[in-house]
């Protein structure tokens, strides 16, 4: 999602300036996007059939709303997406350049109507509206403005896109700074320089604050004890610390050797230092995430991710502004070797969005061991993840191998030596 | 309402089947009518960039399942469970051997990917062509509307029934047959040189051996749910899809006389479609009959969502719909006529 934008932004150039660089930028990622496009959409069909297979009672219960989105994602924003992918890998001289134009940008535009589609799914799994009880029991539709609009979805969207931007950022950064440090293919790896760290410090930037700081504050009145388990606080009370270090013991229910920052959460929480922020033993343990460690250290980790993604993008652009980025190996190198690492905040932030919505599967209205299919043995479910993780594994090293292949082989200039 | 929102979901799996009907089909041929790793990259070329908005249609069927009968969607994806991953995994093969097959020019890296092309897209048609067996012998739907089916119990069409047995593996056969033809019929239609002239004589031979498969399995299905033919001749609907195979059929038998490729493929595909909404109008209101009671059968109206619902995904699903079939038209009209094997096509990468 972060890569399309980019695409869009260099054809774009390309039409308007006439500059050959910039379609040779578009021919070389439009590559790299078509082997996460083919991982992604082999990888995504699944997980609109496990709505079904393997959580048939959610499905059951919630189908009057969420059926409405995910059927809008399939009906809008796949079929926008896949119509056009093929054209935008392979049809630039079928299509000219207008056209090719034309492709990117719906590329782009399916797939971040699809990430909305998704998130309004998502948020409405995490903060519930515009729903009623049909006579049956299950949910139905009730207000689908209110549904479509849900301020949850509306931040979550915001923070997901831009978390999309940086990963799309770095990678074109890390490939930059790949072909500068190893000086081959220079002109390309000047325009992945200027785009991926002019993009990537205004993502990293937005990422944080507001979207970040927005939904945490959603999260602080909505599930104020999934804040509390994901800061590690065991006890309510005013003026609450930030604990920039420590590890959650939930047996004893503190934290070991903290190093808090006093006030800190109250004020992220409410905008002031002094407010009272509810801690764990306000509710009751069955109410808890069930994995309280992890979801604190999936949120801290990806919390300090995005500190350092703005300080190493900060840099950047400071050495760009005088023009020294090229030049400067010791930031060139962690540039190149970062671009992993937004990968691993994206799945950190999923991981503290769904631990921390546990034990609900819809918040406060179904539970997560209410929601799976009760017809399908457990034999089975263990015999289908098995089974993914192996083909995923290896579509994993194929995707990686193709990638590194076409790093390796870098940027030409001729549409027709795209291979071989 | 229900009744329009079963004519859609009818609609879309029709299309699905037609349109990605064909790639499995190929997928039967791919190794015998494309011998060299040139003719085979052909193959390839002629299923074209827009293979994933295929696979699509079935995507848009499920979302469409799923907003308008959401407790079929939850009890059936539950209960054909095994399946449905077989059919995932073959999905996750079948992507990968298009879209990486051709993306490094080695022949050994090549050949795997034809391989597993052939592979899965012969599952996927057999599998797809088991399934509708199971539609249409049932499935052991309990009285909650649930059920758990193994792969397979005894072999037999009644009671606890299992995903494959002797009729429904039949269907599946003749389903495949039908596609191999249907799929030989489009690489006729869009391909030049041996591969077409190989194509052709495939197509002609299977043409004539389906009246006679079509016959054992109408007998067949008469066997294991004999009402159906009764209600078949009750409905004036399943008339016109009867009507519309029966044009097919004569589009394809006067296409193939007159060498006339275009025509042929699109007889084949109103036949597909014939078969599949006179199927589909036969069996309504039942979508999956319980072979314990049927009473228990899930139908379209004890699975149909709210009202609310259905008339509110009404109002932008033909928009969607509109919106999909300008994609096809601004991507489609770019590669019309023959396929060359070059670079702007799917063949290489």
């Amino acid at each position: 999602m972060g890569l399309a934008w980019f695409l869009v932004y260099w054809k774009a150039r390309a039409l308007w300036t006439g500059d050959e660089r910039y379609n040779e930028a578009v021919r070389f990622w439009a590559k790299i996007f078509g082997l996460n496009f083919a991982v992604g959409v082999v990888t995504g069909i699944p997980m609109e059939f496990q709505f079904g297979t393997n959580w048939a009672e959610f499905s059951k219960f919630s189908g009057g709303v969420i059926g409405q989105t995910l059927s809008m994602e399939g009906m809008f924003a796949f079929f926008l997406e896949s119509a056009f992918i093929g054209a935008l890998i392979w049809g630039e001289k079928r299509l000219g350049p207008r056209n090719h134009f034309v492709a990117a940008l719906a590329v782009a535009m399916g797939s971040w109507s699809s990430g909305f589609f998704i998130l309004v799914t998502n948020a409405f799994m995490q903060h519930p509206v515009g729903y009623g009880t049909g006579p049956d029991g299950n949910l139905v539709l009730t207000d689908v403005v209110a549904f479509l609009t849900n301020p949850w979805a509306l931040v979550q969207f915001t923070h997901n896109q831009c978390a999309a931007l940086v990963t799309g950022s770095f990678a074109v950064t890390a490939l930059g700074a790949f072909y500068t440090l190893r000086s081959d293919h220079l002109d390309q790896a000047r325009i992945y320089l200027r785009s991926g760290t002019a993009a990537g410090l205004a993502a990293s930037l937005l990422v944080a604050f507001p979207t970040g700081d927005s939904q945490a504050k959603m999260v602080a009145h909505n599930q104020p004890v999934t804040l509390a388990a994901m800061e590690g606080r065991f006890h309510g009370g005013d003026m609450a610390d930030l604990t920039a270090i420590g590890q959650p013991n939930v047996k004893l229910q503190k934290l070991d050797n903290p190093i808090p920052i006093p006030g800190a959460l109250s004020f992220l929480a409410n905008g002031t230092f002094e407010s009272y922020v509810h801690g764990l033993d306000e509710y009751s343990p069955d109410l808890w995430p069930d994995n309280i460690e992890l979801l604190y250290y999936a949120f801290h980790l990806m919390v300090t991710l995005g500190m350092i993604f703005i300080l190493l993008m900060g840099l950047a652009n400071v050495q760009r502004f005088r023009g020294q980025l090229d030049t400067s190996k010791w930031l060139l190198w962690p540039l190149m070797l970062a671009f992993p690492f937004p990968y691993i905040a994206n799945s950190l932030g999923w991981m503290t969005t769904e631990l921390g919505r546990q034990p609900w599967l819809i918040y406060n209205l179904l539970r997560t061991n209410q929601g799976y299919s009760q017809e399908v043995n457990n034999g089975n479910v263990i015999f289908t993840l098995i089974g993914f993780t192996g083909l995923y594994f290896v579509l994993g090293v194929m995707f990686l191998y193709l990638v590194g292949r076409e790093v390796y082989h870098g940027p030409v200039s001729e549409p027709e030596a795209a291979h071989g | 309402m229900v009744e329009l929102w079963y004519v859609l979901i009818a609609f879309m799996m029709t299309v699905y089947v037609v349109l990605d009907g064909r790639n499995f089909g190929i997928g039967v041929l791919h190794l015998f009518v494309a011998k060299t790793p040139e003719e085979r990259r052909q193959v390839v070329a002629a299923i074209g960039p827009l293979w994933s908005w295929h696979e699509v249609w079935l995507v848009g069927f499920g979302g469409t399942l799923f907003v308008a009968f959401p407790r079929l969607y939850a009890c059936s994806f539950s209960g054909y469970y095994l399946a449905l991953f077989l059919i995932l995994w073959c999905f996750v093969l079948r992507g990968m051997a298009l879209e990486v097959g051709g993306h490094i020019n080695d022949r050994m890296w090549q050949s795997f990917w034809d391989a597993v092309l052939s592979f899965s897209n012969v599952l996927l048609g057999l599998l797809f062509g088991v399934a509708l067996g199971d539609l249409a012998r049932g499935a052991p739907i309990g009285p909650t509307g649930d059920f758990a089916m193994s792969f397979f119990t005894d072999f037999g069409v009644r009671g606890d029934v299992g995903l494959l047995d002797w009729y429904t593996v039949s269907m599946g056969a003749v389903c495949l047959v039908i596609l191999t033809a249907h799929g030989a019929t489009y690489l006729t239609w869009k391909t030049e040189g041996p591969v077409h002239d190989r194509s052709a004589a495939m197509a002609r031979r299977l043409w004539a051996v389906i009246p006679v498969l079509f016959i054992i399995i109408s007998a067949e299905t008469w066997y294991v749910r004999p009402e159906l033919a009764g209600k078949m001749v009750g409905n004036p609907v399943a008339w016109l899809g009867v009507a519309v195979f029966a044009a097919g059929a004569a589009a394809v038998f006067t296409g193939l006389r007159g060498g006339l490729e275009r025509r042929t493929f699109v007889g084949s595909g109103m036949m597909i479609a014939g078969l599949l909404g006179a199927g589909a109008a036969t069996i309504f209101p039942v979508i999956l009959f319980s072979t314990l009671d049927p009473a228990n059968s899930l139908t379209a109206y004890n699975t149909a969502a709210g009202l609310s619902s259905l008339e509110l995904a009404l109002i932008w699903w033909p928009v969607a719909l509109a919106l999909t079939c300008t994609y096809f038209w601004f991507i489609g009209r770019h590669y019309a006529g023959k396929v060359k094997v070059s670079k702007d096509t799917q063949g290489y990468y």
